[in-house]
């Protein structure tokens, strides 16, 4: 069974610690400046270079895989919106999609456009993020402002249609909540065409910069094999050749109305993922200009009965970060008997695991920057009520107690 | 390319001594014994297209622990099904067939007490707390209640 005392598994560890000596084991986090989520990396070191890493996940734990089996279907859904500050939309249009199909209603071919333009704003606004970011800790602070001016312009369109910039609460069962506005046509595909001139900007930028170049080129390689046995998915399977696009592989929502191209890279270094996620960036403004201008009209949503039937289902759409994955059973109540949501994070870590072997200390925070991480979504399942705040207050003296009986038990025995 | 793939995956649930059976348009689930499971997933990844791992998934099926492997391929997800006894939950990894499953077999390890031999991290917790009490049931099975492990762990909220 799981259960190991605390004091069992921290003889087991500091038994594994034997092999390598204490110098060469950098521990990484929980909290450290390049992680913006708590997460513990154990980085063994040989001279400079990693050879091996082990993570420890789950410190931002919420339980909503828990919680969701005593809340009601439609409630859930705006429970697992907010598992992400960021891909949040996605989260609830998969776990939608997950539960309409136990059901034997057709969604609405308006519901379905808007669904995908609000699909694509979040994924201009997440990778305009993830370009910030990566100029940061590549030590380019210009692009990390500029970039994240550009951001705004999406935030701006999400809310007039939305109402909010990050937890849109668009989706509902069988269609949407809200309608897009009157006479926003326009300005999206205006606001679109300033963001492709950025974007193409942006991509002259980072292969001429030396900054860039000099911490992105050749950093994080891995192979299409290994990429492939690792599951990874999304932008980190499309950097190295592999064609993984659920938009396109399995269309949900308008993805078979709306042309697109799927961009994919050879080089599978840092590098190619900033250039990927940039093309990526203008095929996603190209669609929502496409979309907004071919928007059918009719009904948004229908109305469903609060009881799913019973029956199994399962999901999966193409979040920013990757295929997102949704399985729900039904036993034919009004909560779900079970719903388990895979995060693009948890199927990239093994990923990057393997890039950064081989990776300097100092390339540490650019490689881990390059998954886009989202430790928060990663860990969204424990044993927590959401709706009450989580509590666990260590004053200094015990959480140094706890560190030093954590890496050195005997020193603790000795006093 | 779908074409190919059901009929490869009947003729592999037929010697696997099951049958796959179709859900729904584009969803195929296969529930294989535990003991030709590891056989069957090697197969599946080897010989079809159906090579991506999306996650596995734990169910608590009283008196037995459900494990979905989810693959998926074009348009067709398969679901392959198989069951662990609640009383000796123990399965065979398939991290020497695909990696990538390390992290989600961990997973299933904290939340639902199944041991996975062939996993090398199975001494590791993945996302339970270090003072996870070990004769609390992993969190994920009903008999499980929030209130008392939100008790045995010290975070309870005091109510104004």
């Amino acid at each position: 069974m799981s259960g190991q005392t605390g004091n069992a598994a921290h003889k087991e560890e500091s038994a594994g610690l034997m092999k390598y000596s204490a110098e060469n084991l950098v521990p990484f986090g929980p909290i450290h400046p390049a992680l913006k989520e708590p997460e513990y990396f154990k980085l063994i070191l040989e001279g400079e270079r990693i050879v091996e890493v082990i993570p420890r996940i789950g410190y931002v734990h919420r339980g909503l895989e828990k919680a969701a089996e005593s809340r009601p279907w439609v409630q859930n859904m705006y429970m697992f919106e907010r598992t992400c500050g960021i891909c949040s939309f996605v989260h609830s249009l998969t776990y939608g999609q997950a539960v309409e199909g136990l059901t034997i209603y057709e969604i609405p071919r308006r519901a379905k456009f808007i669904r995908t333009i609000i699909a694509e704003l979040e994924r201009i606004h997440s990778h305009l993020l993830w370009v910030g970011l990566m100029g940061h800790w590549a030590g380019f602070e210009t692009l990390f402002m500029w970039v994240w001016r550009d951001r705004e312009v999406v935030l701006d369109l999400v809310e007039a249609i939305s109402g909010n910039r990050i937890h849109k609460s668009m989706n509902t069962f069988c269609g949407v909540r809200r309608d897009m506005p009157e006479g926003m046509e326009d300005r999206i595909v205006e606001r679109m065409k300033f963001l492709v001139d950025r974007a193409n900007y942006y991509k002259q930028i980072v292969d001429t910069e030396e900054t860039m170049l000099e911490r992105t080129e050749g950093v994080g390689r891995i192979s299409p094999d290994t990429a492939e046995k690792l599951c990874a998915v999304g932008p980190m399977a499309r950097y190295v050749g592999l064609k993984y696009d659920i938009r396109l592989n399995d269309p949900y929502a308008a993805y078979e109305e709306v042309p697109f191209d799927i961009v994919t890279r050879k080089e599978g270094d840092v590098h190619a993922l900033l250039k990927l996620r940039l093309d990526e960036l203008i095929v996603s403004a190209n669609m929502i200009s496409y979309a907004v201008q071919h928007l059918p009209s009719g009904p948004i949503r229908i109305k469903i009965p609060p009881i799913i039937p019973a029956g199994e289902h399962s999901s999966h759409s193409e979040a920013p970060r990757g295929e997102i994955f949704y399985y729900v059973k039904s036993s034919g109540g009004r909560t779900p008997d079970r719903v388990k949501s895979r995060q693009p994070t948890m199927a990239n870590l093994p990923t990057a695991l393997e890039m950064l072997k081989g990776q300097t200390i100092a390339d540490v925070p650019v490689v881990l920057t390059a998954i886009d991480p989202c430790f928060g979504c990663m860990d969204r399942m424990s044993f927590l009520d959401i709706e009450t705040n989580r509590r666990w207050t260590w004053s200094g003296e015990e959480l140094r107690k706890y560190g030093i009986n954590y890496y050195f038990p005997e020193r603790e025995k000795k006093r | 390319m779908s074409g190919v793939l059901l009929p490869q995956i009947e003729n592999l649930a037929a010697e696997a001594k099951t049958k796959s059976t179709q859900l729904r348009k584009g969803e195929t689930i296969v529930e294989v014994d535990q003991s030709q499971l590891k056989n069957f997933i090697k197969r599946l990844v080897t010989e079809t297209n159906a090579r991506h791992l999306s996650t596995i998934t734990g169910l608590d099926l009283d008196p037995n622990i459900g494990i979905i492997y989810h693959f998926w391929y074009e348009r067709n997800t398969i679901h392959v099904k198989t069951f662990v006894p609640k009383t000796a939950p123990t399965a065979l990894s398939i991290v020497d067939i695909i990696p990538g499953a390390i992290l989600y077999e961990m997973e299933i390890h904290d939340m639902f007490g199944v041991m996975f031999t062939g996993n090398p991290w199975m001494n590791k917790k993945l996302l339970l707390p270090d003072n996870w009490p070990s004769d609390l049931p992993p969190p994920l099975l009903k008999n499980a209640k929030t209130a008392e492990i939100r008790k045995r762990l010290g975070l309870e909220v005091e109510k104004k």
